[in-house]
């Protein structure tokens, strides 16, 4: 059987970080997202995968090749504009012939939990749902012993808690559902609306529950707890050269060096090339990317760093991200808050506990300070000495 | 130039299908002509003018577990199906395939038509079977040493012949071959990029070598018949950094690979300390760098940085001048050649030539393995495999290698305090990220392109370390899109070029920040006042740019001897763009190869 990874879409409520990349490749444990949906097709023997890409595609590409790293054939096919999930299957249809899998390239996904789909399914179409107390933001399947009476989104059901993964096994009637939904619909549509038509007609469609892992990234600092939920099963592996000390569930990439003095307590990791202290700690749930560069005595707690940055010295670092390229001065410290309320395009969302997001590209003077629930753009220049409050968009200067 | 391609396995239908995928592997080193042997009792030839897909719908399927196989590059008569490899002796009892140039083809081809040999084609190749038929003495492999013995000039070849059934000899001198022991036979390439899919256990084949590959395995001589003993090396690479995943091209698949690239370059070779290159000669008077094309001006970039850290004179030379212009070498010297493919023959033999001299010198080489890696220490860009025939990834590789030998050089010679190196060292690791930043404004690049996209003639020009970025950015518009292009010195202009300047001449102006960014300032004035469109490449806080030029493509804000590398990605796009814009095979452009293989 095959398998489509839809991975076209931006994942906009991601910003900043998805201003340089899509929502796919942001890393957990130093991954990206989507790895972990392939490597679980590979561990339930799929390794013929298509990946339909839109948004940001190199990076994907130049990740995943054609596949050869990871014993697979991973083919690309471009989504060139965003409307929706149905349109994105429909860009394979000439690529398919049989049964196939469909998975949401941003979800966190283990193999048993595809296991679970793949396992129960005897023909038509079959769903994967997991028992969610979130059913507003997912479509909702509606079923009685595993027969599928509705898939609806945006709205609240009595009694139904099953919430829509986005994986299925679909087959090639699909498409023509997938064309009348095209022809009824203006602007985005969902496969869900296709599915939906297909029930109505009387088409044999499932709903299977799984118990596994399902995670959703819903907004950036999501990624934090993701993150942290994935470190815990990350094994110790040190490489490089370790002056410091380094104590439990702790990765160290090739040609990187831990100076003196240096504490580093797992679950932590931390790529390849990186040049960290002397004197610097690492708290637990922290992954740090290739060719980081940690000045002397800086201090950091439950957060991601990216790839190619560099902190200066004596700098507090929590709960917060930190995206690629960042040049970061010395004494920068991120406050850190609890159940904040934070404005994204016009809405206003929750999140229970985050520091500071720096999207790419940013150069930050010395002594700035940043207060909860700060989201920065790409290629701002902070100037020395300030705080900051709320969200700088790209391309800002900040100046005392 | 040319590719030579050859299977031995174990089943019947094998050979065809083998054969022609490692014939679209080397495609890059030759596309005007291809062909096969294979044999089956008889050996039957399939040959066509044009690429290997050409000989692919040719129908017929031949039988037969053993082959030789050749893409060609013309040399020595036009692109012909007459004229393409394999060729055979009159009895078609032997096939010769062959990558490189028979000096004394003529004198041998004459005295050969004297005994009675027919010739059918123009090529110097097919002297090779004739007299190979001519000295024949009951087994392939004496033969061809016979035969070899009378030959001048530089060759990888393969032969098969149906008196010795199973069996194929190849030979090489001054020209790539490599082995390959596969779980479903042997394989031969001229590069090892050809065989990766099939197999990583490989054996290179040293100048003056003969090899016979039968199924009782390979063995290797001399060409005087002495026995050698070779190690089988395993390649790390992948095969499947040769496919182009998604891209287009191969160009635009490289070009988006140069971040991890330099990551990759940089790996292990510098601490908060420094650099720590695996070779250096820090006790040289004098360095002579040479090299041909894209490398060449590398090197002329090595030149700039090299004299202004390490305080060293650099003379940069042409690789095929260099021999001819009696080079004034001596042992305090040292000479480096600069090669994407290690196999570049000019760069071979003017590293060859000064060997004569006993100076010290090294290699600045991408492929492992290659010939040049075999004579002198070599350091690796470690850019992968690079596919497309103009080079991107491999020159910024280069540039940064060459950044970190000056820096080296610079502290081994006390002319670089430590904390000016720390400083550098601290630059450095921002360039791949700074990469990163030029690609994610490909769009804006592309936008630029289009509107000048129908020009029929391009001048770039630079000062300073921009000077050889402005040479390699008109080498790759004019290398893939075929639109007329220089690159020139900013301050050179008013001795001649000027007069190629009129109403709206797109000019490429690299005006970063530095020592030369007034004067390049001047310069771009002098052209717009004669009327030409200004394209300038500036830093991204420069506000003054726009007063000066018509558009501005912007690179980050970096160190001046850093942003000549993240420009040359932005002309790389720029080429790119206007080439696919134009309809160009990006990948193969016309007339050019991949390996310069020929002198």
């Amino acid at each position: 059987m095959k398998a489509i990874i839809l991975a076209a879409g931006e994942g906009i409520r991601c910003r900043p970080l998805t201003f340089t990349r899509s929502k796919v490749m942001l890393p957990i444990a130093n991954k990206p997202v989507i790895e972990y949906a392939v490597r679980a097709l590979y561990d339930n023997g799929i390794v013929d995968i298509i990946i339909v890409v839109g948004y940001a595609k190199e990076r994907i590409m130049n990740y995943f090749g054609n596949g050869k790293d990871f014993d697979l054939n991973i083919e690309y096919v471009e989504q060139k504009q965003q409307l929706g999930t149905a349109h994105a299957i429909d860009q394979v249809k000439d690529l398919v012939d049989d049964e196939f899998l469909v998975l949401n390239g941003d979800n966190l996904v283990s193999a048993k939990t595809i296991t679970d789909l793949i396992k129960r399914h005897e023909g038509g179409i079959s769903i994967l749902t997991v028992a969610s107390a979130n059913t507003t933001e997912y479509a909702i399947v509606e079923e009685t012993n595993t027969k599928v009476k509705r898939v609806v989104e945006g709205q609240k059901l009595k009694k139904v808690s099953n919430i829509n993964t986005g994986i299925y096994i679909l087959n090639p009637d699909i498409f023509g559902a997938i064309r009348e939904t095209l022809q009824s619909n203006l602007g985005e549509f969902g496969i869900t609306d296709s599915i939906q038509n297909m029930v109505d007609e009387g088409y044999n469609v499932h709903a299977y529950k799984t118990n596994h892992t399902w995670m959703d990234v819903a907004h950036s600092w999501d990624l934090l707890d993701v993150n942290a939920r994935i470190l815990e099963d990350v094994s110790r592996s040190v490489h490089g050269t370790i002056h410091g000390t380094t104590k439990g569930q702790v990765k160290v990439g090739s040609n990187s060096i831990i100076r003196e003095g240096s504490y580093i307590t797992g679950p932590v990791v931390i790529g390849k090339n990186c040049d960290i202290g002397a004197n610097v700690v690492i708290a637990p749930s922290t992954s740090i990317g290739d060719n980081v560069t940690i000045e002397p005595f800086t201090y950091i707690r439950n957060s991601v760093i990216f790839d190619n940055v560099y902190i200066g010295s004596q700098s507090t670092i929590k709960n917060s991200i930190i995206a690629e390229n960042n040049i970061i001065g010395s004494h920068f410290t991120t406050d850190t808050g609890k159940n904040l309320l934070i404005e994204l395009g016009g809405n206003l969302y929750r999140a229970d506990e985050f520091g500071t997001i720096l999207g790419d590209s940013n150069i930050i003077g010395g002594n700035v300070s940043m207060m909860a629930g700060t989201l920065v753009g790409t290629e701002c220049r902070i100037e020395t000495g300030t705080v900051i409050r709320k969200q700088i968009p790209n391309h800002s200067l900040v100046m005392q | 130039m040319c590719g030579i391609v050859g299977y031995l396995g174990g089943s019947s239908a094998a050979a065809q299908p083998v054969l022609f995928d490692l014939l679209k592997r080397l495609e890059y080193r030759g596309y005007d002509s291809a062909g096969i042997a294979v044999m089956n009792g008889s050996i039957q030839v399939l040959k066509t003018k044009g690429s290997v897909n050409n000989l692919m719908s040719e129908t017929p399927i031949l039988r037969g577990c053993c082959g030789i196989g050749h893409t060609r590059w013309a040399t020595h008569g036009k692109p012909s199906s007459k004229n393409a490899h394999p060729h055979c002796c009159d009895t078609n009892k032997i096939a010769v395939v062959h990558n490189g140039i028979i000096e004394n083809y003529i004198e041998i081809r004459d005295k050969l038509i004297d005994l009675g040999h027919k010739f059918r084609s123009e090529t110097d190749t097919e002297v090779l079977p004739h007299l190979i038929e001519e000295n024949y003495n009951n087994d392939l492999e004496s033969s061809v040493r016979q035969a070899l013995s009378m030959v001048r000039g530089s060759y990888a070849l393969a032969a098969i012949s149906s008196n010795d059934p199973d069996k194929i000899v190849v030979a090489r001198k001054d020209s790539p071959l490599v082995l390959g022991l596969g779980e479903t036979g042997f394989f031969i390439a001229s590069d090892v990029s050809g065989i990766l899919k099939y197999t990583k256990d490989v054996i290179f084949l040293n100048d003056r070598e003969l090899a016979v590959i039968s199924h009782n395995g390979i063995e290797i001589t001399t060409l005087d018949g002495k026995k050698v003993d070779k190690k089988i090396e395993t390649i790390k690479w992948n095969a499947e950094s040769a496919e182009k995943s998604g891209y287009p091209h191969f160009m635009l698949k490289e070009i988006f690979e140069q971040p991890d690239v330099i990551r990759e370059t940089f790996s292990g070779r510098m601490s908060a300390e420094g650099v720590d290159l695996e070779v250096v000669m820090p006790d040289a008077r004098r360095i002579i760098i040479t090299a041909c094309g894209t490398s060449y001006h590398a090197g002329l970039f090595g030149r700039y940085v090299i004299e202004r850290f390490a305080r060293i004179p650099v003379n940069v030379e042409i690789a095929s001048e260099f021999r001819y212009i009696n080079p004034i070498v001596n042992s305090s010297d040292l000479v480096i050649g600069i090669t994407q493919s290690g196999e570049t023959a000019d760069t071979l033999a003017a590293v060859r030539e000064v060997n004569l001299e006993k100076s010290q010198k090294f290699g600045i080489v991408n492929v492992p393995g290659s010939s040049i890696t075999r004579e002198s220490q070599c350091l690796f860009t470690r850019a992968g495999p690079e596919i497309g025939v103009a080079a991107t990834k491999s020159f910024t590789s280069q540039l940064a290698v060459l950044l970190l030998l000056a820096v080296q050089l610079g502290r081994a010679r006390k002319e670089m305090s430590t904390a000016d190196a720390n400083d550098f060292v601290y630059d450095l690791k921002q360039m791949s990220g700074n990469i990163q930043r030029v690609l994610n404004e490909a769009d804006n690049i592309k936008k630029c392109a289009l509107v000048f996209a129908d020009a029929d003639q391009f001048l770039f020009m630079g000062r300073g370390a921009n000077y050889p970025i402005a040479l390699e950015g008109a080498l790759k518009l004019k290398e893939i899109s075929y639109i007329k292009a220089e690159g020139f010195p900013a301050g050179e202009l008013k001795h001649g070029p000027l007069a190629l300047i009129y109403d709206g001449v797109p000019v490429v102006a690299i005006a970063t920040e530095g020592v030369t960014y007034e004067k390049m300032l001047g310069n771009i004035k002098e052209i717009k006042a004669r009327g030409a469109t200004v394209i300038g490449i500036a830093n991204e806080s420069d506000t003054k740019i726009e007063k000066y030029v018509d558009r501005v493509l912007r690179i980050p804000d970096s160190n001046p001897w850093i942003s000549p590398v993240l420009s040359s990605v932005v002309l790389q796009l720029f080429a790119y763009y206007v080439a696919d814009y134009k309809g160009c095979e990006i990948d193969k452009p016309r007339n050019l190869a991949k390996s310069v293989t020929v002198e």
